[in-house]
């Protein structure tokens, strides 16, 4: 051991690294793998270990440096598209990433993030060391301490929060950036402990695709689409933007149609064929009068609506009363026609039962004609017809996608996903090539070596009993619950995760953490560098950057699945060269760390003796007793979890960890169209039901379709459900919630007084160059964008008086914030629009954010709860290890306008709906931009007004539980745990 | 043979900056400048509203003004058409970033020295893409061999509808663009404010209200303005006719309510201004000088003695003192100060820096040794014969050099291709002028220092001075002509006139420079020391906004 290679020092976080000079010149690409003087890309596969070439800054000069290529996943966005380092083989610095030519998601290319990795790496404010507090929370005063020390501590608090409570600990994530590995552990403590970002995100769609479908999220084919609609801005942002807009540009580019919903014009919304600038929550309308020309113009795919929705369940519905029509005389028809035949069998009924399904769609959704969509979206008419006969010329090749956007801004949106998917339905574009799949079809997540069973707990602070349709845990209320004294957290995670910043009613987050008798004892930031949260919490700890870090990841780009490993990219260079390396925080910046290990560690040492039972879940499959390694965590699952990586790996002669190691990505299958219809086996083996379902055992196996078993869909009626029973039991019993219908937003023109200057803020929109909080640290990422003006059309500007650059401010219902106005026809009259990325701030002149991003700034809270941000100043230049913090050119750094956004928690999906009815109005002498505002009782008061739209699990549960077990949700309990505790009094 | 181009799709490009960013960690190019960028203009009245991307970057012209205006060959096209630059070789005179019409050059702050886009020359040895070919997910960056005709870039060029950047300025850019935009491609044809819409605005270029599209006339009427009296006989009302190639809206016309109608850049690169006062004062310090020796040459061509070894000495040690406050004003100039000297060792003839270089030291040279040997045979006992016997020869050599040395400057202006204004036909006399104003009113200030300077020359110098002064003035007037000739010269010109240095052309040009000395000259001949201060002031702030203004105009 002591003759081993020591491990090199980087000088990240430091200076800007150097690189050692090659002996020998570069390959000639030309020569060896185009003699016919073709241009490469990128250096072939079999040179990445070894690959040498001229330096561009030193060019003219023929510098030659010398690299190992080791690929990584980008973590920047979701995407996970691959990247390439280009680590030094002397220095072991690294020199840039490029694209991972292998990967079949990113397929060598990126956008401005990836490149932008280096600047995170290299960034001279990041966090070195583990961090303990030494003042008050807040205060800002820092030791540092040893990685030992602080699982020591923490794994003692975590073990006597174990002992004393069922639920004490809390992981809570922003971006999990991997597939399944965290909430492994934190099943592995036996708790309800996982919390996430997603309903302040995705999980208002999601809950939509769910009612649907069973899976929670599209994948559209956009490569293959002859119509693309969006509801969302993918070709700019979206979970999986540079995947998505190779393929939607390349689609389009071969003559699809593009139609892009949004009421201001977003890149994708001008590369569109047809933008329809919708007025917010208007969508559902939109999608339904389109969905309404396909129906009575008979336009739609009967014969596949026929086989896979559960129309026969609807016909059974409007018997039952359950969904009444307006032609009371078809409702009479159905009821007659059921009862005249009572078990109607799979084959036999359909053809005479049919013609009454599609009666009732044209019954139902007759009210919804393009003449109503234009007058209530306020979209030119033409517009409309234009893309209605689009949608009905696709060819079963509709490729749709909405996944924030007008889902997340409105009360009710998750109907916007729903109406949007119905024309997937009708269209009969399900999981064809060129329409849209479902998430698992295309996505792949390997199982690891073992796994511990369901938490037996619920987590009240998680899915209250208010929410029993939740489809994420209720993240963004936690400090209101906390504030009601519903819970307590004894050991509080947050990993890349900012909910000061970025959640609504960021000053509630702030009163809950710097109570007194705050009811989160222990916080710990898991943080590559500084965010607004970390600052007030208890322990700071610096995870890894996206190439200092080991993870899977898999997401449904296209159509085709594959796995991609995130590798700590130093750490494999230096393995490559013979250096040996046991922890990844040798080999990072500092004493950077990664997850993975951290977590091994931990639960380690949180149960020591093994009495919780939580050490054996951590031990390796391959040394029985002993504590297992990421590496041999990841080895099991690629020799026993990935079909077809041993098989790859073994004709190159490489192990399947090898092989991984060397691609970072395996393709396994490209192509996964239909899954749902492929025969699974003979019906004669099964019980067929009334409603076309296999059973065996006592279990839905799957569904009769053409006299054949097929998979089906993952609902509990195995079909795409049109009428959702579970909404109907739930409590949400009326129409506008069983069927794909048009709810009323919170911003609906009846809640906006626009004659009084109210006008809706659209705060949720994302730039191309930026993800959230996490790119603070890319200098060459904030260079191109700084700062979040309020888009504002000129005739609006016009009527408040202002013009490009004049401040304004924004009020909210709980207070407002101050910001200068980008004048522009590029937004509807009557709305404004700010990116939610942008206005970071720090308390302290030379800590906190990073200083060429955020403004300092002081907090001053006057004793009642009101609270004040005040800018003192902008951005500066400062003088670090890298010259070019000297060089920052830019001081406006936009606003934190969530912070005077008040909580809307949507009372089915329980997303926060993120429209805000405001006011604005030209900002007041002294106002700087950037400054909020906020009264955290009015907070409380709105909180407790959307509360009082829910339909609680204890008065309309059908059956006793808090929530259907079918649907999904993370670390799924024990169908035990889902009982209703028993009431003490009758209610 | 191989030739280099870039076509870039505008239809696919999504504008998400990826090759911006890939090329600043490719290059390692600094914060504040940029090699390639996305320019964003967004257009239309809602909802007929579109958000224009243009790639931009330098478009490795096949006639590069940047090539050959660089003194020292720093900035060089290859034989396989990349323009390609050598930052240990450049001097950092900044004369590429002028002569480049599209914006292309920057100085680095790290190096000092001019950058550009490279075509990642380093990578096309080695048989790679160029770094943001590679990263950009749309493949709407297309690098290759235009003179290859199985390369992409080849045959997609040839069956598509392309258009480039300001061809008229006859560079031969080879960046060719599919669905390029006008409003973008064209840098004054947009609207400007002080802000991006995601982004600070805090670049010198474009924020005068003259170099906007649509221009507030003096009396808050624009010009295209239907609401006049004037009709036409059938009733219509008719528009005032507009300036002189300065349409209406802006360089490219938007029908129907054109105001209402919005085109305004919402992305840019920012680019700094590289010359500042130096340049306009080496103008008259240089000019002075030069014109001295013109006097003093063309005096001893025509014979007559009106120059005696008094009046030479003095005159000849003014210019020299001016020369060397030249010098020492182009050497600061130059952001590789310490590389002046190369110029001289590595000459790029075709650069009118370089030439003027040597016209300088030429000139310096030669009136120095003349001076010295005028200077020897009065103090160092020099026999006066052979100073008597040479000057014919030294003022017959000196005179093209001294007139070289006052007018190559325009030559070198006219080089400096992104300045439209500077290429004026009539910049040589103009200089010309100036200089001959300048150094009569120095002998005549001379003629009153000096007890022993031949009256005869100061009376004749002051005498002939208000005629200078008034060729000179007039020259001046002369110089709003040339400027019509193209829509960026005519805003530089109204940038300098009615723009930023407004005061700086009338009060500093026009006032001081020439109606003041004029008056004096005319009514107080005696005050020739006031006359001469207030020459050197009014013409260097005359200098000062012939220079700068044009530079504010963007080529971007």
């Amino acid at each position: 051991m002591t003759d081993r290679p020591s491990i090199p020092p980087t000088s990240a976080g430091l200076s800007l690294p150097h690189f050692s000079l090659s002996a020998r010149p570069p390959i000639q690409l030309t020569e060896v793998v185009h003699p016919d003087g073709r241009i490469s890309q990128y250096p072939p596969p079999e040179y990445w270990d070894d690959w040498v070439e001229w330096d561009g800054k030193e060019w003219p000069k023929r510098v030659p440096r010398r690299y190992t290529l080791v690929p990584t996943v980008c973590f920047n966005c979701e995407a996970a598209c691959g990247l390439l380092a280009y680590v030094d083989k002397e220095t072991f610095e690294i020199r840039k990433f490029e694209g991972n030519p292998v990967h079949p998601g990113s397929r060598g290319r990126n956008c401005a993030k990836g490149p932008a990795t280096h600047n995170q790496v290299y960034d001279p404010e990041r966090i070195l060391y583990p961090l303990k507090r030494v003042g008050k929370r807040g205060e800002g005063k820092w030791q540092r301490i040893s990685w030992e020390q602080a699982l020591d501590e923490i794994a003692a608090k975590m073990r006597q929060s174990k002992l004393r409570r069922p639920n004490g600990i809390v992981y809570h994530v922003g971006r999990p950036g991997e597939d399944g590995y965290t909430n492994r552990v934190v099943q592995t403590w036996g708790m309800d402990g996982h919390n996430s970002h997603t309903n302040v995100c995705s999980s208002s769609a999601r809950a939509g695709y769910n009612f649907w479908s069973g899976q929670d999220r599209p994948s559209p084919d956009h490569a293959n689409a002859r119509v693309i609609l969006l509801v969302s801005s993918h070709l700019e942002t979206g979970h999986y933007f540079n995947p998505h807009a190779q393929r939607i540009i390349e689609a389009k580019s071969r003559g699809a149609t593009l139609i892009t919903l949004d009421p201001r014009l977003s890149n994708t919304a001008s590369m569109s064929n047809i933008w329809l600038p919708t007025y917010p929550g208007s969508e559902t309308v939109v999608l339904l009068a389109i969905a309404n020309y396909l129906i009575q113009n008979d336009l739609y795919d009967k014969e596949f609506i026929r086989r896979w929705v559960n129309w026969k369940e609807t016909l059974h519905a409007v018997a039952r009363g359950w969904l009444p029509l307006k032609d009371a005389s078809l409702a009479e028809r159905i009821s007659a026609h059921l009862a005249s035949s009572p078990d109607p069998g799979p084959a036999s009924s359909s053809l005479d039962l049919f013609p009454l399904f599609d009666a009732l769609l044209k019954d139902l959704y007759a009210e919804y004609t393009l003449e109503r969509a234009a007058r209530e979206s306020e979209v030119p008419l033409d517009r409309l017809q234009e893309a209605a006969r689009a949608v009905a010329d696709c060819d079963h090749k509709l490729a749709t996608h909405v996944w924030r956007s007008a889902s997340v801004g409105n009360l009710g949106g998750w109907q916007v996903a729903r109406c949007l998917f119905f024309l997937n339905v009708l269209t009969g574009s399900v999981g064809t090539r060129g329409g849209t799949s479902l998430t698992n079809w295309n996505k792949f997540v390997p199982k690891p070596f073992k796994g511990a069973p369901s938490p037996e707990t619920w987590n009240e602070l998680h899915y209250p009993i208010e929410y029993p349709l939740a489809h994420y845990e209720m993240s963004f209320l936690l400090p209101h619950l906390l504030e009601e004294g519903r819970g307590e957290i004894d050991v509080y995670f947050t990993r890349v995760y900012n909910p000061l910043w970025v959640n609504p009613d960021g000053f509630m987050w702030l009163k809950i953490l710097t109570r007194d008798d705050s009811p989160i004892k222990c916080y710990v930031a898991l943080t590559p560098t500084w965010n607004e949260t970390a600052w007030f919490a208890d322990y700071v700890l610096p995870m890894g950057h996206g190439p200092e870090r080991h993870d899977l990841m898999s997401q449904e780009t296209h159509s085709g699945q594959w796995i991609a490993f995130r590798q700590p990219v130093r750490r494999v260079a230096m393995e490559r060269s013979g250096i040996k390396v046991d922890f990844t925080y040798q080999a990072n910046p500092g004493e950077v760390w990664e997850e993975n290990e951290f977590w091994i560690q931990l639960s380690a040492r949180m149960d020591p003796d093994g009495s919780l039972g939580i050490r054996q879940w951590f031990e390796s499959p391959y040394r029985p007793g002993e504590i297992i390694t990421v590496e041999e965590y990841y080895r099991w699952i690629f020799e026993n979890s990935v079909p077809g990586l041993p098989e790859a790996a073994a004709k190159e002669g490489l192990t399947p960890l090898d092989y991984m190691r060397k691609y970072g990505v395996f393709e396994i299958r490209r192509e996964n169209y239909l899954p749902y219809a492929k025969p699974i086996g003979q019906p004669e083996d099964y019980q067929v039901d009334e409603f076309d379902r296999a059973w065996k055992d006592g279990q839905v196996v799957g569904l009769v379709v053409d006299g054949a078993v097929r998979p089906g869909f993952d609902t509990p009626s195995k079909k795409l459900e049109f009428f959702s029973e579970t909404l109907y039991l739930w409590g949400w019993s009326e129409r506008e919630y069983t069927i794909p219908w048009s709810l009323k937003s919170h911003v609906h023109p009846e809640h906006v007084d626009r004659a009084k200057g109210e006008m809706i803020l659209l705060p949720n929109f994302r730039l191309p160059t930026l993800i959230h909080t996490r790119s603070a640290n890319a200098k060459w990422l904030y260079e191109i964008s700084h700062k979040n003006p309020v888009w504002i059309h000129p005739h609006d500007a016009k009527r408040i008086g202002v013009e490009t650059g004049d401040l304004v401010r924004v009020e909210t219902e709980i207070g407002y914030f101050v910001d200068s106005v980008w004048v522009t026809e590029a937004i509807k009259p009557g709305m404004v629009a700010v990116s939610h990325h942008l206005g970071r701030w720090r308390l302290q002149e030379q800590a906190g954010v990073n200083r060429g991003a955020s403004s300092l700034v002081k907090i001053d809270e006057d004793g009642s709860g009101r609270y004040h941000l005040r800018v003192l100043h902008g951005a500066t230049a400062w003088t670090s290890g890298d010259p070019d913090t000297a060089r920052i050119w830019w001081t406006n750094v936009g606003v934190n306008q969530n912070l005077a956004h008040a909580v809307h928690p949507d009372p089915v999906s329980g997303v926060h709906c993120w429209l805000q009815k405001v006011v604005v109005r030209q900002a007041e002498p002294g106002d700087r931009a950037g400054d909020v505002f906020a009264d955290t009782n009015k907070s409380m008061e709105v909180y407790r007004q959307w509360l009082a739209l829910t339909r609680p699990a204890h008065r309309f549960s059908p059956d006793g539980t808090r929530r259907p077990y079918w649907l999904s949700r993370p670390l799924k309990p024990t169908r035990a745990a889902y009982q209703l505790p028993q009431p003490a009094e009758g209610t | 043979m191989t030739n280099y181009a870039f076509l870039i799709d505008q239809s696919k490009c999504i504008g998400c900056h990826a090759c911006s960013v890939a090329c600043k960690s490719e290059n390692q190019v600094p914060l504040g400048v940029y090699r390639t960028w996305v320019k964003y203009v967004e257009t239309g009245t809602f909802p007929d509203v579109r958000r224009r991307f243009q790639v931009t970057r330098c478009n490795h012209c096949a006639n590069p003004p940047c090539v050959r205006i660089c003194p020292v060959g720093a900035m060089y096209q290859r034989a396989d058409g990349i323009v390609e630059f050598d930052p240990e070789i450049c001097i950092g005179c900044k004369s590429c970033i002028q002569a480049c019409p599209y914006d292309s050059i920057y100085l680095d702050p790290e190096t000092h020295t001019a950058a550009k886009c490279h075509f990642c020359a380093h990578r096309i040895e080695m048989g790679l893409e160029p770094a943001c070919v590679v990263v950009c997910p749309e493949h709407a960056i297309l690098a290759g061999d235009l003179d290859d005709p199985n390369s992409e870039i080849r045959r997609k060029l040839t069956v598509s509808q392309v258009t480039v950047r300001k061809p008229e300025q006859g560079t031969g850019p080879k960046l060719f663009y599919i669905e390029g935009n006008d409003w973008a491609l064209h840098p004054t044809a947009s609207s400007a404010y002080d802000s991006f819409f995601w982004a600070d605005r805090v670049t010198e270029q474009n924020i005068s209200v003259y170099a906007l599209p649509v221009l507030p006339s003096s009396n808050g009427r624009t010009h295209g303005d239907t609401n006049t009296p004037r009709r036409a006989p059938s009733g219509t009302p008719i528009r005032l006719p507009q300036e002189q190639g300065r349409p209406w809206n802006g360089p490219v016309q938007f029908g129907g309510r054109v105001a209402e109608h919005m085109v305004q850049t919402a992305y840019n690169a920012q680019h700094k201004i590289y010359w500042h006062w130096e340049l306009p004062l080496y103008l008259v310090t240089k000019n002075l000088a030069g014109g001295l020796y013109l006097l003093a040459s063309l005096a001893v061509m025509l014979g007559g003695g009106l120059f005696d070894p008094v009046a030479f000495l003095g005159a000849g040690l003014t210019a020299l003192i001016f020369m060397l406050i030249t010098v020492i004003l182009l050497i600061k100039d130059l952001s590789q100060p310490k590389r002046f000297y190369t110029i001289l060792l590595r000459p790029q003839w075709k650069s009118w820096v370089a030439r003027g270089a040597f016209v300088l030291v030429g000139f310096t040279a030669l009136g120095g040794l003349w001076w010295l040997i005028e200077g020897a045979a009065q103090i160092a006992g020099l026999d006066p014969a052979w100073s008597q016997a040479l000057r014919p020869a030294l003022a017959w050599l000196t005179f093209p050099l001294a007139l070289l040395a006052v007018v190559y400057t325009a030559f070198l202006l006219g080089q400096a291709e992104g300045r439209d204004m500077w290429q004026s036909p009539i910049l040589p006399l103009q200089l010309a002028a100036q200089a001959i104003m300048l150094s009569l009113a120095a002998l005549g200030v001379l003629g009153g220092l000096l007890p022993a300077f031949p009256e005869r020359l100061t009376s004749l110098a002051q005498s002939a001075l208000p005629a200078a002064i008034a060729v000179s003035l007039l020259l001046l007037l002369l110089g709003r002509f040339p400027s019509l000739a193209s829509e960026v010269a005519l805003l530089g010109y109204r940038e300098m006139t009615h723009g930023a240095y407004r005061r700086h052309f009338w009060w500093g040009g026009l006032g001081l420079g020439h109606l003041l000395p004029l008056a004096l000259s005319l009514f107080l001949p005696f005050a020739v020391p006031l006359t001469f201060l207030a020459m050197l002031v009014g013409l260097f702030l005359y200098s000062y906004a012939f220079i700068l203004a044009p530079q504010r105009i963007p080529n971007s």
